[in-house]
């Protein structure tokens, strides 16, 4: 007797519980239905704006990260493998899957970069890991010779430690952005060329104090307003 | 229930684990020290004297050390010293000596004769100056004269203006262009707590657990600040969420980005305290204690009328009414309304219902420059107070201000119509008590106000002011519907007086263009939005004649007869002065640090109390001014509670139309500082941002078939001008709207402004007004 009355009531307790459930979720489907469904606007992302604070998570490993100065890459290396200051870098180690773009393959090293064994290096990080079409712009080079001789002008690189207005101000960005907006990726980390190494990486908003100097823009003519004591 | 934080549990656990990595290594890193790094590009051998001065741009007040070499300065950094900063400055505060050494430089007194400027000595155009203004004295009575200031006067340069105009001269015709500003946010401290400024200070970021950014671009306007939240995300985690309604830099950062309609964040904030009391998050103790309910007038209108006038009635509520009140601000009903997703209203009330967070709200001009601004106000300390967040550690509604003295000049000293240094001028007893300092009959002092800025230029164009002196500000670029009031300045029988340090678009209107020297090329202090005074000494030799502000206002009173009140001697008058303005504000709420501590020291927060300065107001902890034995005491009221107002949503004053189907915003970008007078002249930041620019959302771009560069003709119902596009740039406006800075000169946005106010502060709206938008 009591069994049965112990399972009845476990049912009982069972039903009620359903009962209370399904009233529940009748009034929230009510509800639901009632809102107004607004989508959340879409927030746009803002290329040149959003991915200077990229990989800004890992600003403070950046800072605390010993130098490994047996593999550390310098400036001329890091310029001779660009046919001119800006130019999408070659690739200067073999690529053994020649038939994909890229994408995965390449970014398993060079989307965070880290030391590979094989190539006895620190993996730069690419600034747009988001482009996965890597063989467009960076391609092997198979061979040092030339067909014939070229008479392009290869530009100096910018200079380092000359753009600043002031001594000791924070340097102007000499170079264009387009592409390169995440700067922590070229300029913090062990892949980062010893000259362009920066030592606050924890800073994050970079371009409140570092401003484009070579950005493409119309150009003003000099300004000069009439009643001063110029003559 | 709360929303939960964390997404979900795998994002937790990974976020913890990176948590305890940023632990150990915020360790080893206690903030912002940075100076060191920067002395390594300062040439070995070179003789640099390095000297303390806060910022002469924003009012965040950062300490900045200058260096200087054979009697120029060559160098800044960030002081490590200053609890502001930390050493750390923007691109602006690092290039700011360069503000000085503009080609163009005034040096010596202009004065227009026969439609020519005609060099002249600063002698004689001060007693032209004096001479002029007896005259119209004289002709067109007291209240025809004016002066026009900034917060970018220092203490002493308000000072001895409000105590010659109010105090000897005898008209209430001060005014400052923090009324284009800040006005709102006094207001709105003075309707909440009866008292103006910050109950805390920068100190909360390092304890807030939220920031919730009020249509404040702080990653560009405020980026020294916005960096210590980003230093606080990366040390503990904390959230960043931008409400606002543009896409910028700082939505980029933040963790979190929500637009609303431009005017709807006065449904959105009634709606989080909708959520806050039916979810039973209210602090019911705090307010019971601490907090009355208040309602005042409503459909105010918009003052765009000449010689409109408002006062508030206010009105007691009981919490019934209040909550019945918000019944219409369900956030299913102000979903509609504001473009925010019920979800992300619901998201935002957890943020501050949650008991265990503590939440910082930072807000600058989109709440200021509103039309129901003090309304605006007033409904974020709502939430705050609701929740009991404020006046302690981390808990924090914080104005934020854009000029380097808005609140130690305009705000402290009281260089507003209604104001005294201390009190306002309807107060017999604060009439008696200043002119009792300044040795004036008190009958000198008028007790009615007379004009606010904008009415200030109505007046000048309707002829009821005929004189008008403008200190270091640029209203011919800053003032709203621009156009009227520059004709209204060149009308025939006016005389305009401008101190300035540059040409610029105020100097074309002048009668006579007076040289000033600037910052630290004289001796001054300053006041920033944590009310942290800070005192500059004088570095370098200001250039031809140019003078201080202060002292061309002393030379100019004592030709008028004012001796005995201006009795200051040159060398110490910087400080004389400063003694003398400490009396107005010699009590426990609002005391001064003494000048050998100002100079000892990056500054201190008023209230200083026995020598020692107050981090947060009204909470018995921390302020000594607190005497009625409870927690809080919001002792500017006379109850000690503060108030939780009711103020519905009301629509802004032109939306657009048909004919004009845009919203125009204007704002700043992080290179150049108000109207770029000083920036533009800095090659940096010029080179970094040439010119203004019209800002489209992509899809309005394509639909008109507007690329970046391509001319845009922007028309309201005052007049037309054409921009170069930017499209998917700096900042991205919300389809049907565009947003142009107001720092060019050669692009004058503000002609196009429409001159709608806050009826309560007189602030106006620059963030909202109809616009047609066409491919030029």
């Amino acid at each position: 007797m009591k069994k049965r009355v112990g399972i009845l009531l476990v049912f009982a307790l069972l039903f009620i519980g359903f009962l209370a459930n399904w009233t529940y979720s009748y009034y929230q489907g009510l509800e639901e239905a009632y809102i107004p469904i607004h989508e959340a606007s879409d927030i746009l992302v803002i290329p040149s704006e959003k991915k200077v604070f990229e990989r800004s998570g890992y600003a403070l490993d950046y800072l605390n990260m010993p130098v490994d100065e047996n593999h550390q890459r310098t400036l001329d290396t890091y310029y001779n493998n660009r046919a001119y200051p800006g130019a999408p870098p070659s690739i200067p180690h073999p690529v053994k899957e020649k038939l994909g773009m890229g994408s995965n393959i390449c970014l398993q090293c060079h989307q965070n970069g880290g030391f590979v064994e094989k190539f006895n290096a620190y993996a730069p990080v690419t600034p747009h890991p988001e482009m996965i079409n890597c063989k467009q712009c960076h391609v092997e080079q198979q061979t040092k010779s030339t067909f014939v001789a070229t008479n392009f002008y290869k530009k100096p690189a910018p200079e380092v430690g000359v753009n600043n207005a002031l001594p000791g101000s924070p340097p102007a960005i000499p170079h264009q952005l387009q592409m390169r907006e995440n700067c922590l990726s070229c300029h913090a980390g062990p892949a980062a060329v010893k000259e362009l190494w920066i030592d606050h990486p924890e800073r994050i908003n970079c371009r409140q104090c570092h401003v484009p100097k070579a950005q493409e823009v119309q150009n003003v003519e000099l300004f000069v307003r009439a009643n001063t004591n110029l003559k | 229930m709360y929303q939960s934080v964390h997404t979900n549990r795998r994002d937790f656990i990974k976020k913890m684990a990176m948590l305890s990595a940023m632990t150990a290594a915020a360790s080893m890193f206690p903030g912002i020290i940075f100076a060191k790094e920067q002395e390594k590009g300062i040439p070995a051998g070179a003789n640099l004297d390095w000297k303390k001065a806060p910022c002469r741009f924003c009012g965040v007040g950062c300490g900045v050390l200058i260096g200087t070499e054979n009697g120029k300065a060559i160098a800044v950094k960030g002081d490590p010293k200053s609890p502001v900063n930390k050493g750390l400055c923007c691109v602006k505060g690092y290039h700011s000596i360069m503000a000085m050494y503009g080609k163009d430089r005034l040096t010596k007194p202009l004065v227009k004769k026969n439609g020519r400027y005609v060099q002249t000595s600063m002698k004689e155009a001060l007693d032209l100056v004096a001479s002029k203004m007896q005259e119209t004295i004289k002709d067109h009575g007291k209240d025809a004269v004016s002066i026009y200031g900034s917060g970018q006067w220092t203490i002493p340069d308000g000072y001895v203006a409000s105590k010659l105009f109010k105090g000897c001269i005898g008209t209430n015709n001060v005014e400052a262009n923090a009324r284009l500003c800040m006005a709102t946010a006094v207001t709105g401290f003075l309707t909440s707590f009866g008292l103006d400024e910050p109950m805390g200070c920068y100190e909360d970021i390092d304890h807030a657990d939220t920031f919730v950014l009020w249509g404040n671009n702080m990653a560009e306007m405020h980026p020294v600040l916005f960096s210590r939240l980003l230093d606080q995300r990366l040390k503990r985690g904390v959230k960043i969420i931008d409400f606002a309604t543009r896409t910028t830099r700082t939505s980029m950062a933040a963790d979190k980005s929500i637009i609303f309609n431009p005017q709807t964040d006065l449904a959105v904030a009634n709606a989080i305290c909708y959520e806050i009391i039916n979810n039973g998050w209210m602090n019911k103790a705090f307010v019971e204690e601490h907090c009355n309910f208040s309602k005042g007038l409503t459909n105010m209108g918009y003052g765009l009328e000449d010689n409109y006038k408002f006062t508030d009635k206010p009105e007691s509520i009981s919490f019934e009414d209040y909550k019945a009140f918000l019944e219409d601000y369900t956030p299913e009903k102000v979903s509609k309304l504001t473009g925010v997703s019920v979800k992300d209203i619901k998201y935002l009330a957890a943020h501050f219902g949650n008991p265990n967070k503590k939440v910082m709200s930072f807000w600058c001009m989109g709440m200021n420059q509103h039309s129901r601004g003090t309304w605006v106000n007033n409904l974020v300390y709502n939430i705050h107070l609701l929740t009991g967040k404020i006046s302690s550690p981390g808990n924090s509604p914080f104005s934020l201000t854009g000029q380097p003295s808005a609140c130690g000049t305009v705000r402290e000293v009281g260089t507003l119509t209604h104001k005294l240094p201390h009190g306002v001028v309807m107060n017999k007893e604060h009439r008696e008590f200043a002119a009792k300092i300044w040795d004036v009959p008190v009958e000198n002092i008028p007790s009615k106000p007379t004009y606010h800025t904008v009415e200030m230029f109505r007046a000048l164009d309707r002829g009821d002011i005929r004189f008008m002196w403008i200190q270091v500000t640029n209203p011919m670029v800053t003032m709203p519907k621009l156009k009227r009031y520059r004709d209204g300045a060149k009308k025939e029988g006016r005389f305009i007086v401008v101190s300035d340090i540059y040409p610029t678009p105020t100097t074309d209107i002048a009668d006579v263009i007076l040289p000033s020297a600037m910052w630290v090329e004289r001796e001054g202090m300053y006041g920033n939005s944590e009310r942290r005074t800070q005192y500059f000494e004088q570095m370098v030799e200001p250039p031809g004649e140019a003078m201080s502000d202060t002292m061309q206002l002393i030379e100019v009173a004592k030709r008028m007869g004012y001796e005995k009140q201006f009795y200051y001697k040159d060398e110490t008058h910087i400080e004389e002065i400063y003694t003398e303005y400490r009396r107005h504000h010699d009590n426990k709420k609002h005391n001064m640090a003494p000048l050998e501590v100002l100079k000892s020291q990056s500054g201190a927060m008023w209230p200083y109390v026995d020598g020692k300065e107050t981090k947060w107001r009204f909470n018995a902890k921390y302020d000594p001014a607190c005497s009625n034995g409870k927690d809080f005491h919001f002792y500017g009221k006379k109850d000690g509670k503060a108030i939780i107002w009711q103020r519905p949503y009301e629509p802004a004053a032109e939306e657009p139309d048909t004919e004009f189907p845009y919203w125009l915003g204007t704002g700043r970008v992080v290179e150049h500082w108000h109207t770029g007078s000083m920036t533009r002249r800095i090659p940096v930041l010029h080179q970094a941002m040439p010119h203004a620019y019209v800002e489209l959302h992509p899809d309005d771009a394509k639909r008109m078939q507007i690329r970046t560069g391509d001319n845009v003709k922007l028309t309201t119902r005052r007049g037309e001008i054409t921009l170069p596009a930017s499209v998917n740039e700096r900042g991205v406006p919300a389809p049907m709207q565009v947003f142009v800075p107001f720092f060019d000169e050669n692009m004058l946005i503000n002609d196009i402004t429409l001159d709608s106010f806050c009826p309560i502060s007189k602030e106006p709206d620059y963030k909202k007004c109809a616009v047609k938008v066409e491919k030029a």
